[in-house]
């Protein structure tokens, strides 16, 4: 039914719950009328009967010529009595100006006369016949103003329980608009939760699934605050190395000088871009795990292949041995240009600390579907006290003198569990320094 | 004057190494907590510059030992820790002035200069004893209302001498003043850098305490 208004509850609710009242009050009013007239009808048949037999009985009395007393007018409902002898001798008749033809039925009929129709009961006796008859429009009259009287309250209740049912509605929807008025108001910022006090059990788990949907919102916003404070923290050193060099620069006086001093004017570009670009890496990869992007099947010996050819130089420059030492074909699903940031960062970091000479092995092996890959180095290793934090962003072990932005494993963690990945720290058996193992979860079959 | 650098970032420290240095002071250079709390006890510094994000031991803990122990070395705080909450705390801490990063090098030195003033008990910035006239923003000495050059090394010399007129300051002194500790000494360049001086500025001005070292005398 296009009618009822189908976006408001409230609305919907009152309009079929105060419609299904009028129709019910309506009904029952019909049926208490029609049942009160039925049983008026009765009831005045029954008096008829009554008084017919009290005729019958009472008969001796009346003979022609009665001195019965009789009537001018028959008031409305009066009962019209006309008895006549077996000869059709009219012998008593109540209302003298109300004469009824003698009729030949016996028991109940209608009989219009005069212009009105009149309800006629006939009894016969062993000598005369008894006739009661009553204005049918009168006792209808009657009849109908016993049978409002039965049914008006019923006309009084439905207004009232209408505006019964318009109250408890409004109230009970109550706590809903009082949500809705608590959201409403509220400044953009504000991801406080909402109370849930005096909510009905319908409602009840949506503001509480609502309220966590905030808590989620406040802790990633939050996070994205921290981040943005920990970078501007951050960048405060390179750019006041960068200051400091330049002012040397103006100060340096000779070639010599001049050449040191750009020399380091250069080198701290180069960090400051690096921290730059590990910041915005590290940005776009948190962004692109709230973003839900779809991952693809990759190769994974494939991306390490590419990420190998990316830091061969850089290994070579150290004349670190740098290789792919077992790579199982499998593939995974996952993001490709991700995942060579990942190997690539975690190269970078094993080309950092490894020593002169030293050797990186990468691999791929997979194992009931759980796919593994680990980078070995000859470095120095992390100590275990370190291996939690070293994972945070710009952590830097105590004491190591490289020129990292502090970035480099963060990002790592950051892909790892846009992959679902799980990413641990360990002693390499074979080469003596520090192993990263990165394990992805079994794919789903598409 | 002899500056102890705590910096643990490279690229900083050499650059203000090199700039301190070409300002003629002598810097001895630590990069974490620990050496710098080393380096304070044993040595005597007539400034500390102090980084606060360093390994081992945080620089406002340095801060702390130090005057702990009483020692009023002027403290200059430069650090990347800029909410107002960690000035309050670093300055409360003990720190006699707080410099963010990045800052301007002339800036850092001015106030170096600043700390160095009132350390020595002096308000102004140019003064005069004994009829020498000295500014020591732009090392120019007058003697006399004449002009005076003086090389790097001899103002390494007489600057702390004439901080504290009336403190004798040794040979041994006078050389950590000159150099750091990284820098070889040779044997007798403090008497040949007194002898220098007197010879511009005049034999009264630093006085000869036999046994002891080398002093300007109070007015």
């Amino acid at each position: 039914m296009s009618s009822i208004p189908s976006h408001s509850l409230r609305a919907r609710l009152l309009w079929l719950l105060l419609a299904s009242i009028v129709v019910v009050a309506a009904a029952q009013f019909l049926i208490a009328y029609r049942t009160a007239l039925s049983e008026a009808d009765d009831i005045f048949d029954y008096h008829m009967q009554q008084m017919a037999m009290a005729l019958r009985a009472g008969q001796p009395i009346l003979s022609s010529g009665g001195t019965a007393e009789r009537r001018g007018a028959a008031e409305g409902g009066d009962f019209l009595i006309q008895i006549w002898t077996t000869d059709g001798i009219r012998v008593f008749d109540s209302i003298e100006s109300e004469q009824l033809p003698q009729l030949a039925v016996l028991g109940f009929s209608n009989v219009k006369a005069r212009g009105k129709t009149y309800r006629v009961l006939s009894v016969q006796t062993a000598s005369q016949t008894i006739q009661v008859a009553q204005d049918e429009a009168a006792r209808r009259e009657i009849a109908g103003r016993l049978a409002l009287r039965t049914a008006a309250p019923i006309a009084f209740m439905a207004p009232l329980l209408m505006l019964l049912v318009f109250w408890v509605v409004s109230r009970s929807l109550l706590p809903v608009a009082r949500v809705r008025h608590q959201v409403a108001k509220r400044q953009a910022s504000d991801l406080s939760p909402v109370s849930e006090a005096g909510l009905p059990d319908e409602i009840r788990p949506l503001v509480l699934e609502l309220n966590l949907l905030f808590k989620r919102v406040q802790a990633a916003f939050e996070a994205q605050q921290h981040f943005v404070a920990d970078a501007a923290h951050e960048l405060r050193s390179p750019l006041a190395a960068l200051k400091l060099q330049v002012q040397g620069l103006q100060r340096a006086s000779g070639d010599c000088a001049r050449e040191l001093a750009i020399t380091r004017l250069s080198s701290g570009i180069d960090r400051a871009t690096r921290l730059v670009e590990q910041l915005l890496v590290l940005a776009r990869q948190e962004a692109s795990l709230a973003a839900g992007m779809k991952p693809t099947l990759v190769s994974l010996a494939a991306i390490c292949r590419l990420a190998l050819e990316d830091m061969i130089a850089v290994a070579q420059e150290r004349s670190i041995d740098l290789g792919l030492n077992h790579a199982d074909e499998i593939s995974i699903e996952g993001y490709p240009e991700a995942l060579r940031i990942l190997i690539r960062n975690l190269l970078d970091n094993a080309v950092k600390f490894s020593p002169q000479g030293g050797r990186i092995d990468l691999a791929v092996r997979a194992q009931d579907g759980v796919v593994e890959l680990t980078v070995d180095d000859s470095g120095p290793g992390i100590p275990i006290e370190h291996r939690e934090r070293v994972l945070d962003r710009f952590y830097r072990v105590n004491g190591s003198q490289t020129a990292g932005s502090g970035l480099g494993l963060a990002i790592v963690k950051a892909i790892a569990e846009r992959h679902g990945a799980e990413l641990t720290l360990d002693d390499s058996a074979s080469l003596g320094g520090l192993r990263v193992i990165v394990r992805f979860p079994p794919s789903t079959p598409v | 004057m002899r500056l102890l650098l705590v910096e643990d970032d490279t690229m900083i420290g050499e650059s203000v190494l090199d700039l301190l240095r070409a300002d003629g002071y002598a810097v001895d250079w630590v990069r974490d907590g620990d050496t710098a709390d080393n380096a304070l006890l044993a040595g005597s510094y007539d400034l500390v510059l102090l980084d606060l994000g360093l390994p081992c031991k945080d620089g406002i803990d340095v801060l702390r030992g130090l005057r702990a122990r009483r020692d009023r070395t002027p403290v200059l705080i430069a650090t990347a820790r800029d909410s107002v909450q960690q000035r309050i705390e670093g300055l409360d801490a003990g720190a006699d002035d707080y410099v963010l990063k990045p800052y301007d090098l002339d800036e850092l030195l001015a106030r170096i200069r600043a700390l160095l003033r009132r350390a020595s008990g002096r308000a102004e910035p140019v003064y005069e004893h004994m009829g020498v006239s000295i500014d020591p923003a732009t090392r120019e000495v007058t003697v006399g209302g004449q002009p005076v050059v003086l090389s790097a090394r001899e103002w390494a010399v007489l600057e702390p001498l004439l901080a504290r007129p009336g403190l004798v300051l040794s040979r041994t002194q006078l050389e950590e003043k000159l150099y750091s500790w990284r820098d070889e000494v040779s044997s007798n360049a403090v008497e040949v850098y007194i002898h220098g001086l007197r010879k511009k500025l005049g034999a009264e001005l630093i006085r000869n305490v036999r046994g002891v070292g080398y002093m300007v005398p109070k007015t």
